[in-house]
């Protein structure tokens, strides 16, 4: 289980974006963090990895299992980004690096964290793009001879590669196109299942973190003002601001 | 950010002093024998003195090894006409006269040590140095008139040791301080009136290239590329042959030299701009081309042709010191390149005499340096990701 | 009788170099006060569509009208009078705003643009548009490179928009990046317009948005129609599988999502339906290109399958 405690984050300038912030994430299930813009749910996933901009201040705790997160040397907190928990970032430009081929930028991922000889990476490389649905000859591609969707597989694939116990994923489905993102959803909880993972998905789509997710935690102005099973939520919400976002949302639907 | 800071005080510092020194008089004019070494270096000679007489007499005490040169000038007016008057310099134990006034009701004195006609009146010889002869003991002097009849003086008195000012004079004569005051204004003028020109001419063909496209964009471009590719100076050095040289010709050519640099970025800007949403909408909506330029892509330029311009500035004085050193410009312009051209000639270099080529060069370095320290700021507030590394 | 604002016939566009047609063959027609939905993702060519209604891209083939006039037809002044009908919304929030201005400046521009000699000096129908979308008035003489967020960008360009009092409103996806509590406010502003008289095309991929905000709506996949109706009836009762697959990967609350695609390289030059990338059916006639056929006043589809009385 990956818990966050107490998690406040204020950023340089000064702005707390983050208050108090409480987040349970069992393995095996999504959990999908829903917000508006500024409500501080992208944020709370990047302090929670130590990776707000240089300045910030983070106080509370995060535990991976066992694992006291803060408590860890520099060393020990990078061994556990991406061996442990992976992110994949809101906005497949920021995943890949325009000048190089995802072949290369695979077995950078890997040779960093694991010991795998080169033909063992590649084979390991080929076996999460088939994972995510991609044919393995996408390897030799750059990022800009990709569409949009694919490059979200691939950065999910990337993801993979050290096979954590946990994902964390910032919006990975703004800017596809409705298909797409079922078919992103879909393989999320795949791997989710398959793999036995715990995986915590940040949206502003209340529509779609109920359709996918197991659990809902709804982050309003920084503060996690309820948490609750998907399916409850959306029946009897309890606090203010989820009734207003599921009033609205069904307002659309009708 | 906050505006002023050590560049920018640096600069409104010196555009005072440019404005200013023209109050102090002209700056051509000799003010001390040649070659003075400035007076705080040189520790053995005497300080030099300067002194008024009025009515009758002038009394100083001389108590330093013998003065380079002296000189007496003013009017002796007398209220008659003499049958016997001279001027005369009295030392501790001789008295020297130095004119014969008798006949005269007025007389304009206009001595000076070097003088041979004075040398033959003193019965000495042309070779002998006067004022070595005069003021060879330490002790009380008085310069006075002697007559018979009652005579008004005003006379000025200047002795000139070898040591004038804070930083000497050149071969002429000329305080090199007061100099290297005047050099600001000429770098200033040429600097920005250069870049001023060339920018306005960059930015205006930048726009036309990029915005209009087609024959206008190749062509301009075709000329950016022939302009690049002559190099400056040996241009320069043409034209100042076949032009004369004096200070505007030089804002031409380097103006006429500089815009491409800027037309280049500007047009890259311009494509980009072009095609904005925003930019689109509006044509829908009528706007004329003018209005799109003038009212949205200058002001986007803005910063960038700032930082283009303020890092154009340290390029025009350079080339200006350079034209100058190389003496292709006007020598009565008090230029800093020319004050290093002179002492070059005159072995300011070969002797040491560093108080004639430091502060010119300094004063070139620093002007340089601040407006590249300006530029750089422009630099940042125009492109984002500068500034994020500014931050950092 | 009300008058034709804009329409299109056999609207073809394909750029040089580029096998795939932008867009083949649309036609559609749009009445006064009339609103029509353009439903499709990126590439289906739905902003190039509004780019040829505006008269800024020429077509390759076909004919656009506006407010009666042929485009192809018509000189400059003309075509600037005809323009300043209209308002364009683009769909970058970020490029679709000049970044030297202000809230207020911008969203007065159209104003001062469209009057001859440039000359506009009111600036409280802007302050008011601006209050009505939100925007504080401690924000409206802040620089727009300042740092807006997408969000509040898309509202000052909505009112960019409405401020000239448009007779044709085309919009590409102007609620994007709004949450979920404002989107209904900015619909429910496009509505009061709607009812004074405004016509609009409004583009998005988000059905359930079309449907909120449009009474008909076509449906583009990779520059072809492929099925038309009122918006209402091609969320309830979908006929070409694309409709079907985007209606069935909207994300409804508590339901999980289930779309039956097959994704199929097509190759360079097909000349056959293009759905036939992602169509879950796809049968061997499909490799001629289905027409459009109208099944009722309101209602037609281009799909073999949509045809009930040839089968399959």
């Amino acid at each position: 289980m990956m818990r966050i405690s107490s998690l406040s984050a204020t950023y340089p300038n000064g702005f707390n974006a983050v208050k108090k912030a409480d987040l349970k994430l069992s393995s095996g299930e999504i959990l999908a963090l829903v917000g508006e813009s500024g409500s501080g749910k992208s944020t709370l996933i990047y302090a929670s990895l130590g990776l707000l901009p240089k300045g910030s201040s983070v106080s509370g705790k995060v535990f991976f299992d066992d694992i006291e997160f803060f408590a860890l040397p520099k060393e020990g907190q990078r061994k556990i980004r991406w061996k442990k928990v992976s992110l994949v970032l809101q906005g497949t430009m920021s995943s890949f690096t325009p000048v190089l081929t995802i072949k290369r930028q695979f077995l950078e991922a890997m040779e960093e964290h694991l010991s795998l000889t080169p033909g063992e990476a590649m084979a390991k490389a080929v076996e999460l793009l088939e994972e995510v649905g991609l044919e393995g000859n996408f390897l030799a591609r750059y990022p800009h001879e990709m569409s949009g969707g694919q490059k979200q597989r691939c950065a999910i694939a990337m993801a993979l590669c050290c096979d954590p116990d946990y994902l964390l994923a910032d919006e990975p489905t703004t800017a596809l196109d409705v298909i797409t993102q079922a078919e992103i959803m879909n393989l999320l909880k795949g791997i989710a299942k398959r793999r036995n993972m715990g995986i915590l998905m940040v949206t502003h789509d209340l529509a779609l973190a109920s359709s996918t997710a197991d659990e809902i935690c709804v982050m309003y102005q920084g503060c996690t003002i309820e948490t609750e099973r998907s399916d409850i939520i959306i029946k009897s919400p309890k606090q203010p601001h989820t009734i207003a976002l599921v009033r609205s949302l069904s307002m659309m639907e009708e | 950010m906050s505006f002023w800071r050590l560049d920018t005080l640096f600069l409104a510092f010196l555009s005072l002093l440019a404005l200013l020194t023209p109050l102090l008089g002209p700056v051509n004019e000799a003010v001390a024998p040649p070659f003075c070494k400035p007076l705080w270096l040189d520790h053995e000679s005497g300080k030099p003195l300067s002194l008024n007489a009025k009515d009758n007499s002038l009394s100083f005490t001389w108590e330093s090894k013998p003065p380079k040169t002296f000189s007496v000038k003013g009017t002796v007016t007398f209220e008659g006409v003499p049958k016997s008057a001279a001027l005369l310099l009295a030392g501790p134990s001789k008295t020297y006269k130095l004119v014969d006034l008798a006949g005269y009701r007025n007389f304009d004195v206009d001595i000076d040590s070097r003088d041979v006609p004075l040398k033959l009146f003193l019965g000495l010889s042309p070779f002998v140095d006067v004022s070595n002869v005069i003021f060879s003991e330490r002790g009380a002097y008085s310069l006075f008139i002697a007559s018979d009849v009652k005579a008004h003086l005003d006379l000025n008195l200047n002795i000139y040791t070898g040591k004038w000012g804070i930083f000497g004079t050149d071969q002429r004569g000329r305080d090199v301080f007061r100099l290297t005051l005047a050099g600001i204004r000429i770098s200033l003028l040429v600097g920005i009136f250069a870049t001023l020109i060339a920018s306005t001419l960059g930015m205006g063909l930048g726009l036309f290239a990029g915005y209009l496209g087609g024959l206008a964009d190749s062509s301009i471009m075709r000329g950016v590329d022939v302009l690049l590719a002559i190099p400056t100076l040996p241009i320069l050095v043409v034209i100042s042959g076949v032009w004369g040289r004096g200070l505007w010709q030089i804002v031409f050519v380097l103006s006429i030299f500089s815009w491409m640099g800027t037309a280049r970025v500007v047009r890259s800007l311009t494509l980009s701009l072009r095609e904005a949403p925003y930019v689109e909408g509006l044509r829908a909506l009528g706007a004329p081309t003018g209005y799109i330029l003038a009212r949205h892509f200058i002001p986007e330029a803005m910063p960038l042709l700032l930082a283009q311009m303020a890092l154009g500035v340290p390029g025009a004085i350079l080339a200006e010191a350079g034209l100058s050193f190389l003496g292709l410009s006007d020598p009565l312009m008090p230029s800093w390149g020319r004050m290093l051209h002179e002492a070059q000639v005159f072995g300011a270099f070969t002797s040491g005499a560093w108080w004639l080529i430091f502060p010119p060069g300094l004063g070139i370095a620093s002007i340089c340096l601040a407006f590249i320290s300006v530029g750089r700021r422009f630099e940042e507030m125009a492109d984002p990701r500068l500034r994020e590394m500014a931050e950092r | 009788m009300t008058e034709e604002v804009a329409s299109v016939e056999s609207l073809t566009l394909t750029f040089d170099k580029i096998d795939a047609p932008a867009l083949a063959d649309v036609s559609f027609c749009l009445n006064e006060g009339e609103s029509l939905a353009l439903v499709g993702e990126s590439g289906s060519g739905k902003t190039s569509l509004l780019r040829l209604l505006l008269g800024l891209l020429r077509p390759t083939r076909g004919k656009v009208r506006l407010f009666g006039q042929p485009l192809d037809d018509v000189d400059g002044e003309e075509l600037r009078r005809i323009r300043r009908k209209c308002s364009y919304i683009p769909q970058d929030p970020f490029g679709g705003l000049p970044p030297t201005l202000s809230p207020l400046q911008a969203v007065v521009e159209p104003l001062i643009v469209t009057r001859p000699n440039l000359k506009y000096e009111g600036t409280n129908k802007a302050k008011e548009l601006l209050s009505d979308l939100g925007i504080e008035e401690t924000l409206w003489n802040r620089k727009l490179v300042q740092g807006f967020s997408g969000g509040q960008r898309q509202r000052i360009m909505l009112a960019r928009a409405l401020i000239t009092d448009p007779k044709l409103l085309l919009a590409d996806e102007p609620t994007s990046m709004q949450d979920v509590s404002t989107r209904m406010d900015l619909i429910n502003l496009l509505k009061v317009y709607l009812k004074n008289g405004m016509s609009m095309i409004f583009v998005t991929h988000d059905l359930l948005l079309a449907k909120a905000m449009t009474l008909r709506g076509i449906v583009l996949y990779r520059g072809r129609m492929c099925e038309t109706g009122p918006t209402h009836l091609l969320l309830r009762d979908p006929l070409h599988p694309y409709t079907k697959a985007l209606v069935s990967a909207l994300p409804k609350l508590g339901k999980p999502i289930e779309v039956k695609v097959k994704r199929r390289p097509l190759p360079v030059g097909f000349k056959g339906c293009p759905y036939l990338a992602l169509c879950p059916y796809g049968f061997d006639r499909c490799k001629d290109l289905p027409p459009m056929k109208q099944l009722s006043d309101a209602r037609s589809v281009a799909c073999f399958m949509g045809d009930t009385s040839q089968g399959t």
